[in-house]
């Protein structure tokens, strides 16, 4: 009983890091219709800011987080502007985007594997190892973070999404977005935005990731980039609330998996996971049809 | 409609590939060194996979990062015959293609995704069945691989082998590509829709497609675990490997059905070159060389190479001819 107890709350804190992985991933898809293969990327530049950040200049991981955020804004914002936005018209959405921001993706390994060589990293604190002992389960203050930093991302989108004027206007691009020119939006900048939003949840998520696990150039990117895509197609598109509840089954499927999975394969439940989803529920469970 | 075999252009097209064949067939007899010899069967096997992979991802236009799953279960699925069954080599080879082809089939349900819900999805494919196969350590060995028993004389007429299944690839490329079965495939890449509107079921073709393309690929994977005669499945499954045959189509041109054989020849030279002078530049000069290309010249080499000619050739008079 205390171990299936240990199990729901360490689902409930890996939810955490899926949800924040994936925020990005479906704002940016929601908005532009751009499945951001370079999201993976971005996750692992925000685990090594977030490494030179305490290594270099003692800065907390947690307290880093502006900076990396503001960061991988800009690299988003760069990324739009530089090569998304160049692609033809009506080619945004289909494999030039895929393959351009793979592209993007193999460039930022290469760098991240030039400037630290292929080791595992990670961030490591005084408090990485500390614990709060809760009924009986141990619950890392780390993990706990995580998810509360989760939370305060899905207030804070929910917020921007449905309270500001910038937040009314992305929403307006993502459903018509000729119809918004129109009224005077300006789709490019409503796109860059949203475009550097996206990368800075990334970089985020990236940091949160270094503090809990290893990362190198070689491993990081491809799982984080099919796990998030696994959250962001199960909950639906364009769904913050959606995004919480199905990183919470994703995470919990993972954990579980531990009690019936050899513990080398339990990697891959996270990939049948994706393709079974998309196969049973391509429109999500909270979302609309996604299938041509 | 005339036939893919008939008219000048075919006529062309079968003399080119009979030369450049039979060139490459006598150059061994000729005598080049040994180097040289193991390079070219390389970029055969290479020049065959990538030509595959140009059906489901050009022709299609379904972009799979999933190819390498029939590569590796040609390759295992071979190996295993040689050492369980001691079967000759070639039907070694045959039996590997054949699986991989049952296996792209089982992954029918996928076909139903278009775009970027395919691509993802073939990364699991992809990922999902590296992890089962290194973990199922009785039939790939696990981690520590397994060694074929290739002898020099196989090695050394392997070269023939992937000259004639480059060939007999090439062909199919080009008999896919101009018949009406390209026609159709054309008609579902621009929307699916619509042509199911006019009686052509995507998901039909995409299957027939799919396991053409993945039962090539396990041949291709037999062939390469010949050469290397020591394979691994995290090698074998491994996403750059899957990746290879993406960089090399767009590199050489997505959907032109001869394009990644001239992908193939600059990937391999480079790869060469690179490995030699920069191994740590690798990755990033191939995501860089598809930047470029998907912002520059779409149709990679052979959009460069329709463009000089152009520019320089003589102004020929421009024939209905299909891009």
């Amino acid at each position: 009983m205390a171990r299936l107890l240990d199990m729901v709350v360490s689902a409930v804190l890996l939810a955490g890091l899926y949800a924040t992985m994936a925020y990005g991933l479906g704002l940016i898809y929601g908005v532009l219709r751009v499945v951001n293969l370079a999201h993976g990327g971005v996750i692992m530049v925000g685990a090594y800011l977030g490494w030179c950040l305490y290594v270099g200049f003692g800065i907390d991981p947690y307290l880093s987080i502006p900076l990396v955020a503001v960061a991988s804004f800009a690299i988003g914002v760069a990324m739009y502007q530089g090569l998304v936005r160049r692609l033809p018209r009506g080619a945004a959405g289909g494999p030039a985007s895929l393959l351009l921001l793979f592209g993007v993706w193999l460039v930022l390994r290469n760098i991240a594997y030039l400037l630290f060589k292929g080791d595992d990293r990670s961030i490591r604190t005084e408090y990485s190892s500390q614990s709060l002992t809760l009924l009986g389960t141990h619950i890392s203050i780390n993990r706990l973070a995580v998810v509360g930093i989760a939370i305060l991302i899905a207030v804070g989108m929910h917020l921007l999404l449905k309270r500001t004027q910038t937040g009314r206007a992305i929403r307006a691009v993502a459903q018509n977005a000729d119809s918004c020119t129109v009224v005077g939006i300006n789709t490019n900048r409503i796109y860059t935005l949203t475009f550097g939003i996206g990368s800075a949840l990334a970089g985020v998520a990236g940091v949160l990731l270094a503090t809990l696990f290893s990362f190198s150039p070689g491993t990081t990117g491809s799982p984080e980039l099919l796990k998030s895509f696994v959250v962001v197609v199960l909950a639906g598109l364009g769904s913050v609330g959606g995004v919480a509840v199905s990183a919470l089954i994703v995470a919990t499927v993972e954990v579980f998996a531990i009690l019936v999975l050899p513990s080398y394969l339990t990697t891959a439940v996270g990939f049948v996971l994706l393709m079974v989803v998309l196969v049973l529920r391509p429109g999500g469970l909270f979302g609309t049809r996604v299938l041509s | 409609m005339m036939a893919w075999y008939q008219g000048p252009q075919a006529r062309r097209f079968a003399v080119a590939l009979v030369v450049v064949v039979a060139l490459l067939g006598v150059l061994p007899v000729i005598g080049i060194d040994a180097y040289i010899h193991n390079q070219l069967t390389l970029l055969f096997i290479t020049i065959a996979g990538a030509l595959a992979w140009n059906w489901m991802g050009g022709f299609v236009g379904q972009i799979s990062f999933g190819h390498a799953a029939m590569f590796g279960i040609g390759a295992f699925v071979s190996a295993r015959l040689m050492l369980s069954l001691h079967l000759p080599v070639p039907l070694c080879w045959l039996g590997g293609a054949v699986v991989a082809g049952v296996f792209a089939l089982g992954a029918h349900p996928l076909l139903r995704l278009r775009g970027p819900y395919f691509s993802i999805a073939t990364i699991g494919l992809g990922e999902a069945s590296r992890l089962v196969f290194t973990f199922w350590e009785k039939f790939t060995g696990g981690s520590s691989g397994l060694s074929l028993p290739i002898d020099s004389i196989m090695k050394y007429q392997l070269y023939w082998y992937a000259l004639i299944l480059v060939g007999l690839v090439a062909i199919t490329s080009v008999a896919i590509r101009k018949s009406s079965l390209g026609l159709k495939l054309l008609a579902i890449k621009a929307d699916a829709d619509a042509a199911a509107d006019v009686g052509i079921s995507a998901t039909f073709y995409q299957d027939l497609i799919f396991v053409l393309s993945g039962a090539v690929m396990g041949l291709t994977g037999g062939m390469y675990a010949s050469y290397q005669s020591f394979i691994e499945p995290n090698d074998m499954f491994g996403f750059d490997r899957a990746i290879s045959f993406v960089l090399i189509a767009v590199i050489g041109g997505v959907g032109v059905s001869l394009g990644p054989v001239l992908g193939a020849v600059v990937f391999v030279l480079v790869k060469i070159y690179l490995l030699t002078s920069h191994p740590d530049l690798y990755l990033g000069l191939y995501g860089l060389l598809l930047i470029l290309v998907v912002l520059f010249e779409p149709l990679g080499l052979t959009g460069l190479y329709r463009r000089i000619a152009r520019l320089v050739g003589p102004k020929r008079p421009a024939v209905g001819q299909a891009k």
